[in-house]
């Protein structure tokens, strides 16, 4: 009698701790009933009353999985050659074009990009130190140093998108590195994807650039304008088409405002649109006018065409070093009433940025009270500070672009110098953007751009219904089960199904206490458990009816069965958990979720089989001497 | 209650018909695969997929020519469990989100007096999905070479291997069924996922729980009765265990069509593969597993022991 005592404590020990990992889900289920049952200021008492009590279920309850809540789980690449690129000094076209090839490479290799470039360096023969760090570096120690940047760089992204992700407020957010490159992101609960990919993606790297004076703007303009009109290349400037919809807003530069003439008055005289196309094939695109002195209006059309202009070779040529042209992040209508057409502005800057976004400290949405439009109010450091008082003070009247991923969002005048470290942006569309904009500017900028390669989201129903598919599902399932072991098995079948239930308790316990993710693969794989645990115990009793059929006594039977069918439940069980583990390492969010409650569920049910009814067994034969029936 | 008394059915006589029968649903099987095409979700091809719901049931029909009309002409559609569901999925890479706006504004465009609803939407860049296949492959490599390794300890190695070579039977059958029966029912979404990938890595398992419990009795049987007869032994074997196998792989299978019918479309495909499975792990255990032992043994004329 007492032979059995110990492994009944350890069952009972078991219970314990398994009911005090499942409380939290419980209580977390519990609390959120009554919550919804309250309103108003009653519901914000309740969880004042209740704030530690609701937080401490949340982080203890069973987690579910995306498929089940609802939510968004991305995959982030970051692209660690920008960052290689951008570490580079001394770029020229020999090393342009090893970092296209490596590009074109990396996009389907699995080598680590650092090693692609190193490669690419050794056979050309190239050393590296012609462009990393030092002449005397050799190419290990520059191969060690990029990839620890890398390194670095990834870290940091992860901080920033934890960062970013914490401000956006998403409950219960997961971040994780994936091998080198990767983070995970997992939203439970997010619905507006666009706004999570933004979020996700912006660099955020900003940065303020003084505008080119009109003037110098205008001379470089007309020269590039001469040199494409003298050029024969006009291939790329198909007459007509480039001009569809291109009427010049009626703050044209010419002296007419009449808009219904097609006849463009110029300092040579009026000029028909194709003429005018043809000699000025430039400005017939970006079109400069006194009203926007000093940058330039693009029909939205037409912005691939000017941007292909500008990029052309000899374009670039005549394009001095210190200037570059930048877009503008929106465009704007314009023109006479009836016949607005969206414009971007394109805007000549001075390459070299006067101040950078890392002297931000604060960034705050708000709507501007002047005129009624969301804008975002930023603080800089004392140095900072000190910068912009410096450089306001020195270009009075002057233009300043405040250029955020490349994209220009205003370029208001300096009227006086600023200072108090103080500047805002403008120019969003919508409260919300704002609200990102200014989540992306406190977070920082992201030391390297970052590509999402897999995303999924579920909504909420989908949800739903998968927890209502599984609920189900599993009740029909246990009930089947339950009903044909009792009736199959008689008293041994219903002891079996005791053990199921600790079984499916114990399961979830572990699951709990190990933080892992219940998904809708995970449930299905509860199911199957206890078609497993069901095995075991077939083949227990199956050989126990054969024994006692041999004429062995009940005791002796049950004995025999135990230790005979051992063998066969520990090889056939052991098999399908190696297959679990093996899942596990290569599946990815749900199809993890099925391989860990698979590997959980066989363990646990081979304990609750062999030992729980062994000990139930025990009792009820040597205590009460009752001779279980086993149909 | 019992469901089978003492029985002697005479199983490996009637193997040779057995084999025919496998070979010709194998055959039809990967005949379908050839001509079908293997029904690649986006997780191994990369592409977006989208599960929308409408307030009014749609025909595909529409739907595929809303598709075309967009541009997405080489989109799989299904339903996704009633004709209000539907799945679109198609393999073009895009920028961003734009893949999912276009179809979106594409399905807006041709229903619009029948609004609709994302359940979810999927995107899937073209490195991420080569790499989920090489490794779901590796995976179920890995899986049987684990296995046969195992198996070769614990049995020995002629054993082993009989139940692996059941076990890639098994794959290869569940694989053809899979491919016949895709498209054939509907609302029965079987495309090639990696839930699908989980459905065979778990059928694996349990149809070698099977065969592992066939060989345990064989080779307590090979203590008991030294010198009887292989087949003679492996018979008499697989009848004493008649029963535990038709219970148990009876359990499992209406555990899983109950996952079937009432588990939800996300879990359909998963269901019916490993439904297929179930049953022909349970008969692979006698017909290819043990067979192969036997046809072997009798061409080498060996002992055909179970353990050293």
């Amino acid at each position: 009698m007492k032979k059995y005592a110990g492994r009944f404590v350890i069952i009972v020990a078991c219970i314990i701790v398994a009911v005090y990992y499942l409380y939290p889900t419980w209580r977390d289920y519990d609390l959120h009933q009554q919550l919804k049952n309250l309103s108003g200021d009653d519901s914000l008492q309740f969880v004042a009353n209740h704030e530690a009590g609701l937080r401490d279920a949340r982080a203890r309850r069973i987690k579910l999985g995306l498929d089940l809540q609802g939510g968004m789980r991305v995959v982030l690449e970051v692209n660690v050659l920008r960052l290689v690129e951008d570490l580079a000094k001394n770029k020229d076209d020999v090393f342009n074009q090893i970092m296209k090839e490596v590009r074109a490479e990396a996009k389907t290799s699995e080598v680590s990009p650092v090693l692609l470039l190193r490669r690419k360096f050794e056979s050309r023969q190239i050393r590296m130190s012609r462009y990393y760090r030092n002449l005397r570096d050799n190419n290990d120690d520059i191969f060690k140093f990029l990839e620890d940047e890398s390194t670095k760089a990834i870290d940091r992204g992860m901080e920033i998108v934890r960062n970013r992700v914490d401000q956006y407020g998403v409950s219960e957010p997961s971040i994780q590195k994936l091998g080198g490159t990767r983070i995970i992101v997992a939203l439970p609960g997010v619905t507006k994807e666009a706004e999570v990919r933004q979020l996700l993606q912006a660099t955020s790297l900003l940065e303020f650039k003084l505008l080119k004076e009109p003037d110098v703007t205008y001379r470089i303009a007309e020269t590039i304008d001469k040199l494409l009109a003298a050029s024969a290349r006009t291939d790329t400037l198909p007459g007509d088409s480039l001009f569809a919809g291109t009427t010049a807003p009626d703050t044209s530069r010419t002296d007419t405002t009449n808009a219904e003439t097609t006849k463009i008055k110029t300092p040579e005289g009026e000029l028909s649109q194709e003429e005018f196309t043809r000699k000025h094939p430039f400005f017939s695109v970006a079109i400069y006018t006194e009203q926007f002195k000093g940058v330039f209006l693009v029909v939205e059309d037409n912005k691939e065409r000017v941007r292909r202009l500008l990029d052309r070779e000899d374009v670039q040529k005549v394009i001095p070093n210190d200037m570059e042209f930048i877009w503008s992040a929106k465009t704007q209508l314009l023109g006479e009433r009836g016949q607005e057409k969206r414009f971007f502005t394109l805007y000549p800057v001075k390459r070299n940025a006067e101040l950078t976004g890392g002297v931000i400290v604060n960034a705050k949405w708000q709507i501007d009270p002047n005129y009624n439009r969301p804008i975002v109010t930023m603080e800089m450091n004392n140095e900072g500070a000190r910068e912009w008082a410096r450089i306001t003070g020195a270009n009075i009247n002057k233009r300043i672009a405040i250029v955020l991923d490349n994209t220009v969002f205003s370029a208001p005048n300096v009227i006086n110098k600023i200072t108090g470290g103080h500047s805002q942006i403008e120019g969003m569309e919508s409260e919300s953007e704002a609200r990102l904009l200014e989540i992306v500017l406190k977070a920082g900028a992201l030391p390297a751009p970052v590509d999402i390669i897999e995303q999924r989201s579920v909504g909420p129903s989908l949800g739903e219904d998968s927890i209502r598919a599984g609920v189900t599902s599993s009740a029909i399932a246990i009930g089947l089960t339950v009903l044909f072991m009792a009736v199959y098995y008689r008293t041994g079948g219903a002891i079996a199904d005791f053990a199921l239930v600790f079984t499916v308790i114990f399961l979830l316990a572990v699951l709990a206490a190990f933080q892992g993710t219940l998904t809708m693969p995970g449930i299905a794989g509860i199911i199957l458990t206890l078609a497993v645990a069901v095995d075991a115990n077939v083949l227990i009793y199956e050989r126990i009816r054969e024994e006692t059929a041999g004429g062995k006594t009940p005791r002796a039977a049950i004995d025999a069965g135990y230790s005979k069918a051992f063998t066969a439940i520990f090889d056939s069980n052991l098999t399908t958990l190696i297959t679990g583990v093996i899942l596990y390492q290569f599946g990815t969010g749900p199809v993890q979720g099925f391989a860990l409650t698979l590997m959980i569920g066989i363990v646990v049910s081979l304990f609750s089989a062999i030992v729980i009814t062994r000990v139930v067994f025990d009792m009820m034969v040597d205590r009460s001497g009752i001779a279980v029936n086993f149909g | 209650m019992r469901f089978f008394g003492k029985t002697s059915i005479d199983f490996m006589g009637k193997r040779r018909i057995w084999y025919v029968v496998s070979a010709t649903v194998i055959g039809l099987g990967m005949l379908s695969l050839l001509v079908k095409g293997v029904n690649y979700g986006i997780d191994f091809l990369g592409g977006t997929e989208i599960v929308v719901r409408f307030q009014n049931g749609v025909d595909v029909g529409d739907i595929r020519t809303a598709m075309d009309k967009s541009g997405f002409t080489k989109a799989e559609i299904n339903t996704f469990g009633s004709d209000r569901d539907i799945l679109i999925r198609t393999p073009e890479q895009g920028e961003g989100n734009l893949v999912g706006e276009r179809i979106r504004s594409g399905l807006q465009t041709q229903f619009p007096t029948n609004p609709f609803i994302v359940q979810k939407e999927d995107k899937i860049g073209p490195k991420i999905g080569a790499e989920l296949r090489r490794d779901a492959i590796y995976a179920v490599l890995a899986s049987l070479a684990a296995i046969l390794l195992y198996l070769g300890f614990r049995f020995k190695f002629l054993w082993a291997a009989g139940a692996v070579t059941a076990l890639f039977h098994d794959v290869l059958l569940t694989l053809g069924l899979v491919s016949i029966f895709d498209g054939l029912i509907p609302h029965l979404n079987l495309e090639f996922n990696q839930t699908m990938v989980a459905a065979f890595l778990t059928l694996v398992g349990l149809s070698n729980n099977d065969t592992v419990v066939i060989f345990d009795r064989i080779r307590e049987n090979q203590k008991l009765f030294k010198s009887m007869d292989l087949v003679a032994l492996i018979n008499m074997s697989v009848n004493q265990v008649l029963s535990r196998t038709i219970i148990t792989s009876g359990t499992v299978f209406v555990v899983l069509a109950v996952l079937l019918v009432f588990g939800g479309e996300v879990i359909r495909g998963f269901a019916f593969a490993s439904l297929v499975g179930i049953v022909t792990g349970t008969y692979s255990s006698i017909y290819i597993a043990s067979a192969l032992v036997v046809e072997v043994v009798t061409k080498t004329k060996s002992q055909g022991k179970l353990i050293d």
